[in-house]
């Protein structure tokens, strides 16, 4: 089974690096949009409890976040594609578990999302941002955990999806909210009640936690705090829900219905 | 090898659309080393039938066997006795030929030597040594149809389901891919199951079905559907084929069958076609555009078949005096 996932995660990843607009395109965008909102906000940018930290610095983890949600999501779009030029249809008479093809088309979307924030992350040690090597593995375990849980979410989305332009459409919908409530474009403390609860049940924000945290603490202070603790379990049953109920899609088959007379 | 047990298949109805009956109480068996073509109008179900095959729709009611599997429920065993050709390209264009076959091995667990063995094998069949590295969306028509071929053929299948695979190809590719197919079937033994609306291709068919509105029609050996035509036939373009037909029906008493502007008199044995058509332009020469014998093709059969009221062939009878 894992390696059927292999291969078709591996064929995400080799066509999207024999795409170089959209190589550039998923990682300059981004960038840029760090730099500008770095450049905008990092004057105003004093949050209490927070002195010493840039919004350069803050927003940081934001556009890792940013990349892996978009890259993920939208790298399952490729379902509808495949839908619609066929080759899905080869993959699904293939004696092979739906499970394999869940797993290919999700770590093969997760990869390219995975890629694209290593790409960034080479822009850390210029911020004066370091961290220990089991706060390396904590971060890319992280990243890890979040794309495929985003990854799981696109597809389950686009699995039911005939076309690419509404696919867009929801996902915008239900993402950029998701982004910005989650505390990666501003913090949220301090804010209203009502934003506090939202926050809280949203999974996106949890994600953040996974990615934010291991800059400032080491892999034996996380393990022993319980914020990073919830966070962690949020994003783990997210994940395995998403790929769960992605799994039970493809299982489902166009089916006649019952003749009952 | 292939066996179908009165299916029926409904497509549930929406708030806009009511239930439709693509597939009505159909049995059919393709023996093993079989080459079978299914045809029939568009709408007539063929492509229905063809994705229940392949395990990718589950039909309202009936069973189907591939190779002694249940496919409904043992369906991976019988998805590893077949290899699939849709009619629509089902290969990664953004990935060359060889990349394409290889994921196709790797999907069905073809690995190392067995895998070179395999893709030697597969491509031995095809014109495609030159192009493995090409992307398949710079190859031809032909070739690329070749691909989908060789990457069914990759497993080995004891089964192979073609849907209308000649579609969109021109005359010297689709004879070179029949040509190979024919010539693959033959070696291996494999039974073929291909779906079709070109009759000329089901000339050299062990065996024809023939679907409409969900019903099989027919399903015989090509000699056997053209003899049901008799030996010749008449066919009269007309200037008026309704009145044309009404005249010849009153005045003769002839069964006669209307295609368009076509008129046809079936059931002609070897000798009565000349006699018949002289005795119809002597009659009704004014208006008669064109007048000839011919001997039934499959295409007529087809025709005969799928157009017009009377349902039973044999139950045409020539009347005329």
């Amino acid at each position: 089974m894992m390696r059927v996932a292999a291969a078709l995660a591996r064929r995400e990843f080799t066509r999207f690096i024999r795409q170089p607009q959209r190589v550039v395109g998923s990682v300059a965008q981004p960038v840029l949009f760090w730099i500008f909102m770095g450049a905008g906000f990092t004057g105003s940018f004093r949050p209490p409890g927070m002195e010493g930290v840039t919004y350069l610095e803050y927003f940081y983890p934001g556009v890792m976040l940013m990349m892996l949600l978009f890259a993920s999501i939208f790298s399952s779009i490729t379902i509808i594609e495949d839908r619609d030029q066929g080759f899905l249809q080869s993959v699904l008479v293939a004696p092979v578990s739906r499970l394999a093809i869940v797993l290919g088309k999700v770590f093969g979307a997760a990869s390219i999302g995975l890629s694209q924030v290593l790409l960034f992350a080479m822009a850390a040690p210029f911020l004066g941002l370091s961290m220990p090597f089991g706060g390396v593995l904590l971060l890319l375990g992280g990243m890890a955990l979040a794309s495929v849980g985003f990854a799981a979410l696109g597809f389950l989305v686009a699995w039911g999806l005939r076309s690419t332009a509404g696919f867009h459409a929801i996902m915008m919908v239900f993402l950029m909210p998701l982004w910005m409530l989650s505390g990666a474009l501003f913090p949220v403390t301090g804010g209203p009640g009502w934003l506090g609860v939202v926050v809280a049940a949203n999974p996106v924000s949890h994600a953040l936690t996974l990615l934010r945290a291991p800059f400032y603490a080491g892999p034996a202070e996380l393990f022993a705090t319980p914020s990073y603790l919830i966070s962690l379990a949020v994003t783990l049953t997210w994940a395995g829900g998403c790929l769960a109920a992605s799994m039970w899609r493809v299982e489902r088959r166009e089916r006649g219905a019952p003749i009952t007379a | 090898m292939i066996g179908i047990r009165d299916l029926t298949h409904v497509y549930p109805g929406t708030r806009r659309q009511p239930a439709r009956v693509a597939i009505r109480d159909l049995s059919l068996d393709v023996a093993e080393g079989e080459f079978a073509i299914l045809s029939g109008p568009n709408g007539s179900g063929k492509s229905t039938l063809f994705r229940i095959l392949c395990g990718m729709a589950l039909p309202s009611r009936g069973a189907v066997t591939i190779a002694g599997h249940d496919l409904f429920r043992h369906p991976r065993a019988a998805r590893e006795a077949m290899g699939v050709v849709f009619q629509s390209p089902a290969v990664d264009k953004h990935l060359s030929v060889l990349e394409n076959l290889i994921l196709h091995c790797d999907l069905h667990g073809l690995t190392g030597a067995e895998r070179r063995t395999r893709l030697d094998e597969a491509l031995g069949w095809t014109d495609l040594g030159a192009r493995l590295g090409d992307r398949v969306d710079t190859l031809s028509g032909g070739l690329a149809r070749q691909v989908e071929l060789a990457k069914a053929l990759l497993t080995r299948p004891r089964i192979l389901l073609l849907d209308e695979p000649t579609t969109g190809l021109d005359p010297n590719s689709r004879r070179s891919f029949l040509g190979a197919l024919t010539r693959i079937q033959a070696e291996r033994g494999m039974t073929v199951l291909m779906t079709s609306h070109v009759f000329a291709e089901a000339e050299d068919a062990g065996r024809v079905a023939i679907m409409k509105d969900g019903v099989l029609l027919a399903h015989d050996t090509p000699s056997a559907l053209r003899a049901l035509l008799g030996t010749e036939m008449v066919v009269v373009q007309a200037v008026d084929a309704e009145a044309l037909e009404r005249r010849l029906v009153r005045d003769l008493d002839l069964a006669v069958r209307r295609h368009g502007d076509e008129l046809r008199l079936e059931e002609t044995e070897n000798g009565e076609g000349l006699p018949l058509l002289e005795r119809i332009l002597t009659r009704y020469r004014p208006d008669i555009v064109s007048i000839s014998i011919k001997q039934p093709t499959l295409d007529d059969v087809f025709v005969h078949v799928t157009t017009g009221a009377t349902p039973k062939v044999k139950e045409l009878r020539r009347t005329g005096t």
